[in-house]
């Protein structure tokens, strides 16, 4: 759905926000408070400009929470259905200031900044300047971020002091100590080599060409993943991302994230893409509060 | 035979079961078009995306999602 046109189009009457589910406690209270207090790696909401007054239902996707949407009960709400309860939504906003001002995106770290830029497969400008030029980069750059031929193409970050200190140490191929450089990920988003380098006095229009000219190479060499392919080699190349808070889920909203047998007893090994809709409680095998001990039961040709 | 479709579906799809609601990879935040496009204009913080929306008055589009399955990176 995020790939359709129709879609795109329709998304750029909303501020856009994605946040990491796993990055940090604040996210994670976020969900919670999106999904009646579980923890599940995906959650949904249209929201008003304050940030607070729902404007739809809540779900793990757009599909199920603009079909909780008051309005919206029986429509389905399928592809064609999102994009119709969003067009609805945003017609009751009027924008105000220039789509051109917009505030510039940014990442907690770069780290996290060059595993979501390697998961959207999207070259990332990193902006690497003094601390006392930063803001005023931050302004300046909106225009070229907000840029017709520009935007939604890449992903965009500002180093920080304390959680960036060592971004040198993953990324091949830079030279300068500031810059800007735009920089392709790895395959899972922990190493990245410079495509283009430019200094921060270069002005809009020479970043502008860097930022094109690295993303039409990016285009031309870069294939396209396939889930289940790249999970299958991270598995076999043992790949694992420490996150801000441990993986997994807590679907019965206790509090604490569900542990379970086989891969979810495993560090990283929790989250899961399928639906909420299975089975609650404790894992088999475990008793309620207050049950008996059970003794298997005996089937033919073994017990269950 | 029921079965046998079922199990096909479930290879199509990556291994998620479809048809019981929950959301697809593509519903997730992956972006599956042609590389190099235009796609959707995320902000990756909270912060930057509520100054931006008070800014602009546009409403917030609020997703969650991993870049990570079991801890291996680089995917949505």
């Amino acid at each position: 759905m995020f790939s359709q046109k129709e879609f795109i189009e329709a998304s750029r009457a909303f501020v856009c926000v994605r946040l990491e589910s796993y990055e940090s406690e604040e996210h994670q209270k976020m969900v919670r408070s999106f999904l009646n207090g579980r923890f599940e790696n995906t959650a949904f909401c249209l929201l008003a400009p304050d940030g607070e007054t729902r404007l739809s239902g809540t779900g793990r996707s757009p599909a199920q929470g603009l079909r909780q949407g008051r309005g919206n009960r029986g429509r389905g709400a399928g592809h064609e259905g999102v994009v119709e309860a969003m067009e609805k939504v945003s017609g009751n906003y009027r924008p105000k200031g220039a789509y051109e001002g917009a505030v510039l995106q940014d990442f907690h770290s770069f780290r996290q900044g060059l595993n979501v830029a390697s998961g959207d497969q999207r070259l990332l400008l990193y902006v690497v300047a003094p601390e006392d030029d930063r803001e005023k980069l931050r302004t300046s750059l909106r225009p070229l971020m907000s840029d017709g031929e520009i935007v939604g193409k890449f992903h965009a970050d500002f180093a920080e002091n304390e959680p960036d200190a060592k971004w040198r140490e993953v990324v091949k191929g830079e030279r300068g100590k500031t810059g800007f450089f735009v920089i392709k990920a790895d395959t899972f988003g922990q190493t990245g080599n410079v495509m283009e380098e430019l200094p921060l006095e270069s002005d809009l229009e020479e970043l502008k060409s860097a930022l094109l000219r690295a993303n039409t190479s990016f285009a031309r060499t870069e294939k396209r993943k396939i889930y289940r392919e790249h999970v299958a080699e991270g598995r076999r190349e043992r790949v694992y991302f420490e996150n801000g808070v441990p993986y997994g889920e807590d679907r019965d909203a206790d509090g604490v994230i569900d542990h379970r047998g086989g891969r979810g007893a495993r560090p990283g090994g929790g989250e899961r893409r399928g639906p909420s809709s299975g089975r609650r409680g404790p894992p088999r095998g475990e008793r309620r509060p207050g049950q008996p001990p059970q003794r298997p039961r005996v089937r033919p040709g073994g017990t269950e | 035979m029921k079965a046998l479709g079922a199990l096909l579906i479930t290879f199509l799809s990556g291994g998620i079961l479809l048809g019981q609601g929950g959301p697809r990879p593509d519903d997730l935040g992956a972006s599956p078009q042609p590389i190099g496009e235009a796609g959707v204009a995320w902000y990756t913080t909270w912060e930057t995306a509520l100054d931006e929306a008070k800014r602009s008055n546009r409403p917030i589009f609020f997703m969650a999602a991993a870049a990570t399955c079991s801890g291996i990176s680089g995917v949505f």
